[in-house]
Parts: structure tokens; sequence; C-alpha cells
């Protein structure tokens, strides 16, 4: 494994299913490590009509204590409209940023290595549903070896939750499609409960388990309407996922549905050696669900802890679990809380911390080495709120200290102060990545390359 | 920690020709030179065989790098021997990222270490990194040379190991790394390819 230590970073290049890694600890097992100190935070962040261009812009902060820039926003890229941006990630081999738009389906590339400090727009997918036979929304954009894993929120036909999987390679370039098992349609996979929904949402591999974990959330119809409206829609409120899908990674084939009531969301992989489960968060009925191979080598589901008050509706969305598989950060969007919670035992984890970051708090996004977490505030342009109490921030991209114990305020940037919208996905640069560093880049330094 | 290409698999593989490898397009084209020193295209030994091909170079340190791509490679050699069936329809390609110090008579003499005799494995360099460079960028192979701080090369690569299997139409139909990289998931891709081709 290489592993090389630089003024700025130290990496991971090679990377092994087995390592620990951190969100950092949330990505790819199949991709190049920041394992030190990053330079820079890829925020994509939702146009918000009269808040600057109005339009979806990828905004590059830059996070390095050692930089005369440190804290600014450094460069901003607008992709000329608005698509609801939601999230994104890197390719295997981090040279591009993959960003996706939930309600025109179309999937921005970012190239983030040729300056990692101004990023470009490469390449634009714009026939994202065409392609894929009919998935709209495309939500988790996964690196894969040499290719890119896009899980879909909806469909082309009705706008409902039934969705699918698609792959596209490095450069672009669509590959195929894998529908999420049915009632109609369980593709050879066991239907353990009750529901075979075919939602989708987020996408988490285990390659030394040869498994691939999707879970779902809801369809077209539900993410773009008024929030308030949607809650009030008793059928509306029907159309939600409940389930978590085991599939065969090599052969990309669903193996068992598991049913997860309440739309759960984001999934984090434990990393240990020895470690075979996921963690996952269900925004309904807010609670911790342990996704988890047992002895006999079957995936189970289970509830392992409540996540604030269940009928305060807190709303669980971005999760994030440490280097070491101990602890996981919990965001609750309406209460803006951080939630840490002890997992040592995933089957019981319990609370050991809580915060309120702001008016609403949605991604959550740690180092490494655990020493900081970022938070962004935006979940969907029509659930935002549109004002927050004096004194609370509404949509803040914000930078922490944590020592263990608290969490220490470092910076705190107002998105729409700055004129730029409601951030939401973050993701880490690193001049080193690239064998390139600012003096390099400055050009005032010898260069050889 | 070492790469799981160099253990046994901890599950049991999918069944060779029970899924699909859809193409992910074409594979590139390139000059290249063999052991000889004769120049040829790349695509000449691309095509008439399923066709496993690895870039690496010979002096990587790098456990979980180029060595692992060799060790899987000489695991796959092992395995396509024992199969009379198949043999002959698989070829290997270690292709070098290193022409300064991958001649060809110094890849003639890497070769002579893994290469068994009658098996189909070609080890390939090129004449220059000017002639090399396109053919990287074609596969996506991204190559960070490493230099001191007076910009004086130091003979080392960081890379984000790829390892391709290309079939008979030469198109790429599946990409391996460092956690994915294993002589049994290999032969049983090759296995899928060639019952696709029966």
């Amino acid at each position: 494994m290489i592993q090389r230590l630089t003024n700025t970073a130290a990496l991971l290049l090679c990377v092994i299913a087995s390592s620990a890694v951190a969100d950092e600890t949330c990505m790819s097992p199949y991709m190049a490590k920041i394992v030190g100190q990053e330079d820079f935070v890829y925020i994509w962040t939702l146009g918000i009509e009269g808040v600057g261009d109005g339009q979806d812009k990828l905004v590059t902060v830059d996070v390095n204590p050692a930089s005369e820039t440190y804290s600014e926003v450094v460069h901003s890229t607008s992709v000329g409209g608005r698509n609801e941006a939601h999230h994104s990630g890197l390719t295997d081999d981090r040279r591009y940023l993959w960003a996706s738009g939930l309600d025109t389906s179309k999937i921005f590339i970012f190239d983030v290595h040729s300056d990692p400090s101004k990023p470009r727009l490469h390449k634009t997918i714009g026939d994202f549903v065409t392609k894929t036979g009919g998935i709209v929304g495309p939500h988790t954009n996964y690196a894969m070896p040499g290719r890119m894993l896009l899980t879909g929120l909806s469909n082309n036909r009705d706008h409902g939750g039934r969705t699918g999987m698609a792959e596209y390679t490095n450069a672009g370039e669509y590959i195929t499609t894998h529908w999420m098992p049915t009632d109609d349609n369980l593709q050879g996979a066991v239907k353990s409960g009750q529901f075979a929904d075919g939602y989708g949402y987020d996408a988490r591999a285990l390659p030394r388990r040869n498994v691939l974990v999707t879970s779902s959330f809801t369809g077209w119809n539900n993410y773009m309407m008024n929030l308030g409206q949607m809650m009030a829609d008793a059928e509306a409120m029907k159309r939600f996922g409940n389930t978590v899908v085991i599939w065969d990674l090599h052969a990309r084939t669903p193996k068992k549905i598991l049913d997860v009531p309440g739309a759960p969301l984001e999934l984090r992989c434990a990393w240990g050696s020895q470690s075979n489960y996921c963690f996952t968060s269900t925004a309904l009925t807010s609670k911790i669900w342990l996704i988890y191979e047992d002895d006999a080598g079957e995936w189970h589901a289970k509830a392992v802890a409540d996540i604030g008050d269940a009928s305060k509706i807190p709303l669980p969305v971005d999760i994030s679990i440490s280097a070491d598989d101990g602890h996981l950060w919990v965001n609750t969007w309406n209460d803006g809380n951080v939630r840490l919670f002890d997992i040592s035992d995933p089957h019981a984890p319990t609370q050991v911390f809580e915060q309120q970051i702001g008016a609403q708090i949605n991604m959550v996004s740690q180092s490494w080495d655990g020493d900081r977490v970022y938070f962004t505030s935006s979940l969907l342009a029509n659930w935002d709120k549109k004002e927050a109490a004096a004194g609370n921030d509404l949509q803040y991209f914000k930078l922490y200290g944590w020592d263990g114990e608290k969490l220490t305020p470092q910076f705190n940037l107002d998105f729409i102060e700055l004129g730029l919208g409601a951030p939401h996905q973050m993701r880490f640069g690193a001049y080193a990545l690239y064998g390139k560093s600012p003096a390099k880049e400055n050009g005032a330094a010898a260069t050889a390359r | 920690m070492l790469a799981p290409g160099y253990t046994a698999l901890e599950f049991d593989p999918p069944a060779a020709g029970s899924y699909a490898l859809p193409p992910m397009g074409s594979a590139a084209d390139g000059p290249v030179l063999d052991v000889h020193g004769q120049q040829h295209a790349l695509k000449d030994f691309l095509g008439e065989k399923i066709t496993v091909l690895s870039f690496i170079y010979t002096t990587c340190n790098d456990v979980n790098g180029c060595p692992l791509a060799t060790f899987v490679f000489k695991s796959v050699q092992n395995a396509v021997l024992k199969d009379a069936d198949i043999t002959n329809q698989v070829r290997l390609i270690s292709f070098s990222f290193d022409p300064d110090h991958d001649t060809p008579e110094a890849l003639g003499q890497y070769s002579a270490h893994f290469k068994q005799e009658g098996f189909d494995w070609q080890f390939l360099t090129t004449a220059s990194r000017k002639a090399l460079d396109p053919t990287l960028e074609a596969y996506g192979q991204a190559v960070v040379r490493d230099y001191d701080a007076e910009g004086s090369y130091l003979g080392t690569m960081s890379h984000v190991l790829r390892v391709f299997l290309i079939d008979r139409q030469s198109r790429i139909r599946n990409i391996y790394s460092t956690s994915f990289l294993h002589a049994d998931t290999v032969a049983n891709d090759i296995r899928t390819l060639l019952a696709e081709a029966s």
C-alpha cells in the first residue's frame, strides 16, 4: 500500500477493502483516501431564486488551516440552472466529481484533478432517463472499479418510488441498468418480510463479503412536493420505502429483501476485518437499524436504537461512521441537531452527545482521523425551512473540531449571505492526490511534471 | 495489510456463466514494443482471445499494487493451464508504464520469473513516455510520477491499480482494482465470457 506524506495530506492511493476508512469514512472502499489534512471541501449546492445567480453550483471552500485563504470560498462553478442538486461522489481515482440533480436527472461531471482549487465542468449527462430505460432522480454517485454506480429514486412512468440503479464508465458512458426487485418481479431474491417495494436511495459495497446493500426513500412525486402539503396527504405518506436489499455484488443480482420500515436513507458500513454489518437510519420512524450478517452467512435487519423522540418528527438524515467503527454521527434535520452514538456494540448503540448546529441540518462529513466534522444544512428545495429564529443559522457550511467530548466551532459560512444557495453534499479534495501542491499550482516552486 | 487477492476468497463467487458482464466500451489501441523490441499495435494482441490486461512497472514496491497484479496473473495462469479446454483461449498482458526503466530487455528478464512455457502471457512496453501517455489516458489509468523538491524524478509512481478484462470483440467487460482483484474472480469472469461465446 502506498502511503505518502506531503505538506498537506497523507494519502492512501491503493486501497483495500478491509482498511479503516473515515467520510472519508463514508466513501467507497474502492477509492483512494485522504487520511491527513484535506485541502478543500467541494459542496454541491442548490440554487435558490433571488440568491446570487440562482443556479445550482459546485462551491469550493479552502479548509486547510495552513492556507492563506483558509475558511474562504475560493471557487464556484454554476451549471446553468436549477436541477434539485442533491448528492455527489468521486470516481475511484478521485479525478472527477459526479454531481446529480433529482429533478432534471442531469449529472454534472467536474474535473477536480487538473486544478483541485478550481473544479471545472467537464461533461454533462443529459439523457440519463432515456439511457437507463426510465430511471428518474439519480441520487448516490458511488465509485466502483473504473465505473460509477448511480442509484435512482424514481421512474418516468408514474414518478413514484419504483426505480433502479445504473452503471456508467468513469468517462461518463452508459453501461447497464439494474431494477430494484418488486413483488411483481423478485428477480430471484428472497422476500423475507412484508415488503418488496422496488424503491431506492443509497448504496454501499462490502467487497470482502461480495455484498452490495441498497436502501429506499420515495419517488419524484413526493420529494418534489412541498413538505407540509406532503405530510398532510395520507396517501403520499404511504409512498415511502420500507426495504433494504442485499445484492450479490459481483453478479449485481438481488439476493434478499429485508423489511426496514420508515424510509431507510444513508447506509454506512463498518470496515473492521470481521465486521460484517452496516447502519442506516429511518426518516419516518426515527430509528437506527443494523443490517448484519450472522454466523451462518444470512443477512438480517433490526432496529437497534431510537433517534430522539419519534413523535416530534426529528427526521434523521445523514449519518457518518468513525474510522474505528466506534461512533456514529446522526443528524436530525427538523431540530437541527447532531447526535453521537457509541456503536462499539453494534447491536446496542447508545447516545453519548447531542448539540444543535442550526435551524436545520442535513449532511455530516468527518475527516479520516475524526478530528474535523463538517456540516451543511439543506435537504430538498421544497422541504427546506425558509426562515430561522434570530441567532440560528439557516443555510450554512460549518466546520467544528471534535476532541472526543465537545464540538468546537472553527468557521461558519452563511450560504445565503454569500449569494450561493442551499449547501448539500460535501466531498473532500487534496492537492497531494495528484502529485500537486499549492506552490506548484501558483508556479512558485520548481515543477517537473 | 495484504489485499484480498493474496488470500482465499471469503465468499463463494457466483457461478461462471450465471451473470452478465455488460460491455464497457472498446479497448484502446496504442504503439507497443514486445520483449524482443519489435514494434506492434496493442490491438494486435487484442480480440483473438479473452485477454486480461494490467498496467504495471517492474520496480513497483507497493505490495498491493503491481506485485498484486502479477501475483494474480500468475495464479490465473496456473488455473487456466489446468483447464485444457480454455488454455489456448486466454491471453494475459502485463503492460509497463515505465518505459524509462522497463526496456524490452528488462521486461524479458522480468517475465522469466513468472511466465510458464507454452502459456500466452505477453509483456509489453513502449518506446517513450510520449508514446505511452495517450494509451494510459485512453484506459483512464492515472499515474502520478514522483519527484523530489528539486524536480528530479525519483523513479517511483503512484497509481490506482487497474486490470482490464477484454473480450474477443476487443471490448472491456470488467475492470478490477486492489480491493476487487482476485484470481478466482478473474478466472470466473473469463469462463463467463467463454460460455457466452459458446
